[in-house]
């Protein structure tokens, strides 16, 4: 048996909007420890790696590990007729054929209620170690999605330098070239707009800018977003949401053809 | 033996290539231009051996031939793999397996093939003897087939027509003194001579030549075809196709058995008491393909009034074989307005006392009535078609009807699953991910869930 209470229907709302551009079924991983998701997209060079703790929700409960196989298509149409502060409740059996999803408005009496068919989803598990990375920068996620953005009308693929002097965002296309250089700088009367450079070594690396496109849509989700590198070993970027949830995304080098 | 050689002679050493770029542990030497080539080369060639460009007999193409003074002339046979299997030779230079003559002429040459070579095409060049007859045919030949007036000339003649035609042949007979009178004695066998003075004049003999022809045909087919090429040749071209009416009378060659028709269950008997109960195995073959019925195909002597079916006598098929292998030498070996005359020759009966020539007439008979048997029964099939070829309705049959929903099944779920994919999804699929490699390659698959 599985109940969780998400106070924010929004929440989850995001991270569904977000990722279900990148992959299209997976599998939500419920245990004691809360929801988590891990999914590649289809050329399995990107992937989303979600975590929803037990703090998140409240409450919440889960006897037994259950996968829910869900196609995201389908989550989206549902999660569309919540409103972004119903309260958002999340029911399955212990060998469930549906999941079911309950809106309470918070306002009103109005209660909405829908279940979901699940699909059996045979996918690989990558198991992610734990990785010191050369450098790890972070910044306003409006910050990035804008340099996302900006770049990828000149080029496919970004390169993205981590030295002393700052990071630096570049690109080379057929109509000319283009760079955002960001330094490090912290402002005590807005923190949100901090850009920090934990550097051990300058590294740089070159990145498909449809897919970190793709991972900006997470954006609403958080203020800041990090991003974690080190030459040879995919890109980590991390939205991290409240009471030590986050959503993760990792992206492969691009490696040969320097652009 | 022959053996096999990482280049042929020094003197040929045009053939061959400098090493590679010296040896350099980071890159790969660049691919010469001059590969290396692989020869099986004579053993016990003289010193003097060579390869030179003569011209080709058959098409009068330059081409090379080995030669050497004492052995006389080898032709280069490319033996190579077939095109889709990829194959290369590995060439190293290993000198204990070289004898020392061999290092001295690698030395002389002044190339070595260095630690080791890898040749692309694994083509390998054999020489094999060919009759000096063949080369001195062109000079010899009518220059076309309706020049047939011949004259006698003297051997210098002969010799001159052939030194204009080709410098190397210019160049081997001023060299050579033997080399003219291996090719005076391999005139007289194929020409008519006349003697004048202390010369002898030489006219080219068709007879003479295809009396030569056939004995070197004869001996090829002394020991019967390799089964490829009896498949290839001899067995489609003798099949008697199957007919399940009536087999209208038709005469057959030498036994002159009347052949009409039998029904399927008969057991086949043998055509005449005059041939021995155990046929060649390859008239074996034919019968028992071409009447799948009859399990017993021989050894039942024969009653006159019981008439087999068309069969292959045993003297035809080692005729065709003659036959095929004589085609071969003509088109391969012989100048082309030599060949109309000679096939003539071949197909007018000669009476069998002045020559030594077979008699193909047999042959002829046989295959004009097969051809005749098989049109009719081409006719035959395209009338029956409709009816032998349906198949009742079997497993087999709903096996496949299965797998075949199953496959649209499939299909179809496909189609649904590509409808349900998010726009994003779809744009992601035309990302160009090329040099990015597979999140599996850096996270360690099926690792306990985080």
């Amino acid at each position: 048996m599985l109940e969780a209470r998400l106070e924010q229907a929004d929440l989850l709302k995001k991270v569904v909007d977000a990722i279900k551009d990148l992959v299209q079924d997976c599998n939500f991983d419920c245990n004691d420890s809360g929801i988590a998701l891990q999914a590649m997209d289809n050329s399995h060079v990107a992937l989303v790696s979600m975590m929803l703790k037990t703090e998140a929700f409240s409450p919440f409960r889960c006897d037994r590990n259950i996968a829910l196989g869900i196609n995201l298509g389908s989550l989206t149409k549902v999660l569309r007729a919540a409103q972004s502060n119903d309260i958002l409740t999340l029911k399955a059996e212990d060998a469930p054929d549906v999941v079911n999803l309950v809106f309470e408005n918070s306002e009103s009496d109005r209660i909405s209620e829908y279940d979901i068919k699940l699909m059996d989803i045979d996918q690989e598990h990558l198991g992610i170690p734990e990785t010191e990375y050369a450098a790890t920068v972070s910044l306003p996620s409006p910050e990035f999605q804008r340099i996302c953005r900006d770049l990828s009308a000149l080029s496919e693929s970004v390169s993205i330098e981590c030295s002393k002097e700052g990071v630096k965002f570049a690109c080379q296309g057929d109509i000319g070239s283009g760079s955002v250089h960001l330094r490090g700088n912290t402002s005590v009367d807005n923190p949100e707009k901090n850009v920090e450079i934990d550097l051990t070594e300058p590294v740089s690396l070159t990145f498909s800018l449809k897919y970190l496109v793709n991972f900006c849509k997470a954006s609403g989700l958080s203020k800041n977003v990090k991003l974690c590198l080190s030459s040879e070993v995919p890109l980590l970027v991390e939205y991290s949401l409240a009471s030590s949830s986050y959503l993760r995304f990792y992206l492969a080098p691009k490696i040969g053809d320097e652009e | 033996m022959a053996r096999t050689r990482s280049k042929p002679t020094a003197k040929a050493s045009k053939e061959t290539t400098p090493p590679p770029a010296t040896s350099n542990a980071k890159a790969l030497p660049p691919s010469v231009e001059n590969v290396p080539k692989l020869f099986v080369l004579p053993k016990d060639t003289s010193k003097d051996a060579r390869i030179v460009t003569l011209d080709n007999p058959a098409s009068g193409t330059p081409s090379r031939y080995f030669f050497c003074p004492e052995k006389g002339f080898y032709e280069f046979t490319r033996i190579a793999a077939p095109k889709k299997a990829c194959r290369s030779w590995l060439i190293t230079s290993e000198t204990s397996m070289e004898d020392e003559q061999e290092e001295k002429h690698e030395e002389n040459g002044g190339v070595e093939i260095g630690s080791g070579y890898v040749t692309k095409s694994a083509d390998l060049f054999l020489a094999t003897p060919i009759d000096l007859l063949f080369l001195i045919l062109p000079a010899l030949a009518p220059k076309s087939a309706k020049d047939t007036k011949q004259l006698f000339l003297s051997l210098d003649d002969y010799l001159d027509k052939l030194s204009s035609s080709s410098a190397h042949w210019k160049a081997l007979l001023s060299q050579y003194p033997s080399l003219r009178a291996m090719i005076e004695k391999r005139m007289d066998a194929f020409c008519d001579t006349v003697d004048a003075g202390d010369d002898s004049m030489y006219r080219l003999s068709n007879t003479k030549l295809l009396q030569i022809l056939v004995k070197k045909a004869e001996r090829i087919c002394a020991t019967s075809f390799p089964s490829s090429m009896e498949e290839r040749f001899i067995k489609p071209t003798l099949d008697v196709p199957v007919m399940s009416i009536k087999r209208e009378e038709s005469n057959t060659t030498q036994t002159t058995t009347d052949t009409s028709s039998q029904p399927q269950t008969e057991t086949q008997t043998e055509a005449s008491d005059t041939q021995p109960s155990s046929t060649p195995s390859t008239t074996l073959e034919s019968q028992t393909s071409f009447e799948s019925t009859s399990t017993t195909a021989t050894s039942i002597e024969a009653e006159d009034d019981a008439p087999p079916a068309l069969q292959t006598p045993p003297t035809i098929p080692p005729l065709l074989r003659l036959r095929t292998t004589l085609s071969y030498i003509l088109s391969s070996y012989i100048p082309s307005p030599l060949r109309p005359s000679l096939l003539t020759l071949l197909s007018t009966p000669q009476p069998q006392s002045s020559t030594s020539l077979p008699d193909l007439q047999p042959l002829e008979t046989h295959l004009s009535t097969l051809a005749k048997l098989k049109s009719q029964a081409a006719a035959l099939r395209s009338i029956s078609d409709n009816i032998s070829r349906k198949r009742a309705f079997d497993d087999e049959d709903a096996d496949r009807a299965a797998e075949r929903e199953e496959k649209k099944r499939r299909k179809e779920e496909e189609e649904k699953r590509k409808k349900g994919e998010s726009r994003g999804v779809k744009a992601l699929k035309k990302v160009d991910v090329s040099g990015m490699k597979k999140l599996s390659s850096f996270f360690a698959v099926g690792a306990g869930k985080k």
